[in-house]
């Protein structure tokens, strides 16, 4: 009986392992669809992906950059609300009081409810990408920061206050680095829920961007185009998350 | 209760302010509370829209069939990756790191291979479900204290009793967590399902009222949503309190 306890193997074994379980995956699908066990029409195989990715490549680039515009945008919006709200409320005891619950509630419900209602208001261009796309990333932002500020330790403030620091400095000094983890954990899950914001309301409108692609190409039964087009967006967000890892590991040195 | 009095005082403000707001605007786009009110009681007493059960009905199906799915399967999965300790440390990154990617990304090719009815929403919600079961299953077991094991083997357990009375009873408040994570997903999973595409459901109906600009019809089914995500929610936050109970 296993699974439990410190790991087992070398960090080195298991990235071999990881990489040669993903080889293998590949190599069977490969030869499903050339052994004819799975229609091509659905299920292209990996090597006819990859030539759709160099076929979609030049149009995709473009797309792709459009996405990431509106996500970016949306994730300077959900940041910069959701820290320094997230920090205002954490701190000020009356207003987490009344105002938690409504963030909980407005978290926890499906946003795609009010989709139409954001696209009826913002119309079809970049604005109700970015604005859906906040939507995602502000609450889990705002939510986590408020619990990790909630977290610190009162006597730091305590002690800060008492050694003549000014609000901005207890603000700067003492909250942020305290309440850091939560902060990081907010910034890598606000990310990848600002690009599912903006994804979706691409799909759904029909607006530019590479969620219209995927759902272009599902409509047209392309699904080789489909699944390098899923490919492509499924790496530009892996990628943001490993670069936001390295810049919490950078920032927790500084903490 | 002060506390609760402002806040139903700044509900009482924002829904004042949203009305007179909507008032002066295009009360078709701004949609302003005295609007959904009579919609709402349209919409419930199955006047403006008499199929409304049988979308709901087979929203909840939808529903209840990808939480099957998912559960079993990330139930499944999760044991059988989780508890021989190598298998799981080299494919427990790689299962994170797909949750790392946004999950919309999969619902075209799911429209694809299982095309606009039911079966393309319950694949989604599935895939939505199955990941915080899955990834529940895994840190769980990797949590259970290993000196336990050991004290039980020691003791003359064989597998199967360590099993069902170590592992299961320590890893009972990951897996019960997941487990409620991941119905809140599943739900989630149908109803962008549904929106996105779809010729029958509740999230079809949605877009229905949205594509012919019956704007407070849509804010009403839009509540009636939201209640049934709540009332789902409701059902699961007893049923995980009573398993919480009875694992002690």
């Amino acid at each position: 009986m296993g699974g439990v306890g410190p790991r087992v193997m070398s960090g080195a074994t298991r990235r071999l392992a990881q990489l040669g379980s993903v080889g293998l995956l590949v190599a069977l699908w490969e030869a499903a669809v050339r052994l004819g066990w799975v229609d091509p029409l659905f299920v292209p195989a990996p090597s006819a992906v990859a030539r759709a990715l160099v076929a979609i490549g030049p149009e995709a680039a473009g797309l792709l950059g459009e996405t990431l515009g509106k996500t970016l945008a949306a994730y300077a919006l959900s940041v910069g609300l959701g820290v320094g709200l997230g920090l205002i409320i954490g701190t000020l005891r009356h207003l987490y009081d009344v105002l938690n619950p409504f963030l909980v509630a407005l978290y926890a419900m499906p946003k795609i409810l009010a989709l139409p209602w954001i696209l009826l208001l913002f119309g079809l261009g970049t604005a109700p990408a970015v604005v859906y796309g906040t939507l995602h990333g502000f609450f889990p932002i705002c939510l986590l920061v408020v619990g990790g500020v909630r977290d610190v330790d009162p006597r730091l403030i305590v002690v800060a206050r008492s050694m003549g620091a000014t609000a901005w400095q207890v603000y700067w000094k003492v909250l942020l680095p305290a309440a850091l983890p939560a902060v990081l954990a907010g910034l890598r899950l606000g990310m990848i829920f600002c690009l599912l914001g903006v994804l979706v309301v691409e799909m759904f409108g029909g607006i530019r961007g590479m969620g219209f692609l995927l759902s272009a190409m599902a409509n047209a039964f392309r699904a080789a185009e489909l699944f390098a087009a899923t490919a492509l967006v499924s790496l530009l967000s892996v990628g943001a998350v490993l670069l936001l890892e390295s810049l919490n590991r950078r920032l927790s040195r500084w903490r | 209760m002060r506390v609760l009095g402002t806040r139903v005082g700044l509900l009482l403000l924002v829904l004042g302010a949203w009305e007179l707001w909507a008032g002066r605007q295009d009360p078709l786009l701004y949609i302003p509370p005295s609007k959904v009110l009579p919609a709402l009681v349209r919409v419930l007493r199955l006047e403006a829209y008499p199929t409304l059960p049988e979308h709901l009905w087979l929203t909840l199906v939808e529903v209840l069939v990808a939480y099957a799915l998912a559960v079993g399967v990330g139930l499944g999965l999760g044991f059988l990756l989780g508890l021989p300790r190598h298998v799981g440390e080299i494919y427990e990154p790689i299962l994170a790191g797909l949750y790392a990617i946004p999950s919309v990304v999969w619902y075209p090719s799911l429209m694809l291979f299982f095309g606009l009815g039911p079966a393309s929403k319950i694949a989604f919600g599935f895939l939505l479900g199955f990941f915080p079961v899955v990834l529940a299953v895994l840190t769980g077991i990797r949590s259970v204290d290993r000196q336990l094991l050991t004290v039980a083997r020691a003791l003359g357990a064989g597998r199967g009793t360590c099993f069902v009375k170590v592992i299961l009873p320590a890893m009972t408040g990951t897996l019960l967590a997941g487990l409620r994570a991941g119905l809140a997903l599943t739900v989630v999973g149908v109803i962008v399902g549904e929106i996105l595409g779809a010729r029958a459901g509740l999230g079809y109906l949605i877009n229905y009222a949205y594509g012919f600009l019956r704007t407070a019809e849509y804010a009403a089914l839009a509540m009636v949503a939201l209640t049934l995500v709540m009332a789902i929610d409701g059902v699961a936050a007893l049923a995980e309190g009573r398993a919480r109970r009875w694992a002690g």
